[in-house]
């Protein structure tokens, strides 16, 4: 493509230097030989023309159009051109980093308050667990003490159901004995002893 | 060798009888002395178009240069307008250069109606072969009836497309005359405030340098911008066209 431009642009040149140096020729030759009478009148009014300036400088800017095209415009534009794609680029990248940055921020901060959710969350669940483990540690303290209780209430009763055997036992045998001194009479210790218990006892129930 | 002494002599002889204006010779190497500046310049500012930066102060001028005419291409014009700035630069350069060269020398292409006549003719032939291009022969003859008439209006359409082609042909004449009026009557103005100041051996003149150097920019801008009206003139249909076209082409 460009190296068709470039051959058609070539050709351009050659059309219009080839036209343009004709030009020049002819516009010699009429300024320095044709004498028309226009031209005359012109200069007498005091407008000086001449057809044959006027030719040959077509022929000039013909080629000089070309030339000054290809010569420095042409460079210019395109490193113009080339400077301005180029601030496009940095522009459009930049705009590209600040996009990414922008986007990077956004994760961040939804990583942020995502983080400090789950931190929270966390939180709650160990606090909310620790004050389960507390209950549980509670109610079991409270249900070993309960059972203790019960167990040394238990111990009591035991021990107080045994102390109170031994204490009829004694009374039992104090009786016995006080008895056996009062009446001085020798009974059937097994049969006695059976009395003094039953009579024991339902002193016991009615008391 | 003979020939051309004898070439130069008749053109020496030719600049003598000439009174009003540049010779021949005259006007070639004013010509050619513009374009030596221009060239110079040109190749000074091309060394400076390799950095990223343009830090060379030439190379910055004529990339305002540029910007400015491709600016007003593509305002005037039209998005098509780009591919104008090339020829509407060299137009730009060629008239301003010869327009600074006349605030310091007393000759200068830009002041010779000949050389004005000759851009003229190219600027003008240019926006007739643009139009051809746009429109077609055709088209952009008949562009000249102007709308489109029916009846005995027809009549009208006739005497609208005389008077566009002498405007055509006028349009030639209009921008020398103005370019060669400004620039040569700028040379008459300083000749004659300089005379007026001789007794007293003030050059007047000078104080005109200012307007001069304004009369050097506008005058290029002028002829440059309605070289880019007339284009639009003739190719403003383009870009309706595609626009016509473009939906047509999605489909």
């Amino acid at each position: 493509m460009s190296t068709e431009r470039n051959s058609g642009g070539a050709a351009a040149v050659v059309v219009a230097t080839v036209i343009g140096i004709g030009l020049m020729m002819g516009g010699m030759y009429v300024s320095l030989n044709v004498h028309l009478g226009f031209v005359e009148a012109m200069n007498k009014s005091g407008i000086p023309f001449d057809p044959g300036k006027t030719v040959s400088m077509m022929g000039v800017l013909l080629i000089l159009f070309p030339v000054i095209r290809i010569f420095f415009i042409a460079p210019l534009a395109a490193a113009i051109g080339g400077r301005t794609s180029e601030l496009e680029r940095t522009f459009a990248e930049a705009e590209e980093l600040r996009g990414e940055m922008t986007k990077m921020r956004s994760e961040y901060e939804h990583r942020l308050v995502q983080t400090e959710a789950d931190a929270r969350e966390r939180i709650q669940a160990e606090i909310k667990k620790a004050q389960e483990l507390g209950q549980a540690l509670r109610a079991e303290a409270a249900s070993h003490a309960d059972e203790l209780r019960r167990k040394a209430e238990r111990e009591i009763e035991a021990e107080k159901n045994r102390v109170l055997t031994e204490l009829r036992l004694h009374v039992v045998n104090l009786s016995l004995g006080a008895t056996e001194k009062l009446l001085g009479e020798n009974m059937d210790s097994a049969t006695n002893r059976k009395l003094v218990q039953d009579f024991v006892d339902k002193a016991g129930a009615a008391r | 060798m003979g020939g051309l002494f004898t070439l130069g002599s008749s053109l020496i002889a030719e600049a003598e009888q000439t009174h009003e204006g540049l010779s021949y010779l005259g006007l070639w190497v004013n010509v050619l002395f513009v374009l030596a500046i221009l060239f110079g310049l040109m190749s000074y500012a091309k060394k400076g178009l390799n950095e990223r930066v343009f830090k060379n102060p030439i190379t910055q001028g004529f990339e305002q240069v540029y910007l400015f005419i491709e600016n007003m291409c593509v305002v005037i014009i039209g998005n098509h307008g780009r591919k104008y700035v090339p020829m509407v630069m060299v137009l730009w350069l060629v008239i301003f250069t010869g327009n600074i060269v006349a605030l310091f020398l007393g000759e200068s292409p830009t002041a010779d109606l000949s050389f004005n006549f000759a851009m003229a003719l190219i600027a003008v032939g240019y926006v007739q072969y643009e139009g051809v291009r746009a429109n077609g022969l055709f088209g952009h003859v008949k562009h000249f009836a102007g709308p489109k008439l029916g009846g005995v209006l027809v009549i009208i359409s006739g005497l609208i497309f005389v008077v566009e082609l002498i405007s055509e042909v006028l349009k030639n004449v209009s921008l020398s005359l103005r370019l060669f009026g400004n620039i040569h009557g700028g040379h008459v103005a300083v000749e004659s405030m300089n005379k007026l100041g001789e007794p007293i051996l003030v050059p007047y003149g000078m104080f005109l340098l200012p307007i001069k150097l304004l009369t050097c920019v506008v005058q290029a801008m002028i002829f440059t911008l309605l070289t880019c009206v007339y284009i639009s003139l003739v190719t403003h249909h383009e870009e309706g066209h595609g626009e016509r076209h473009a939906p047509a082409a999605a489909h």
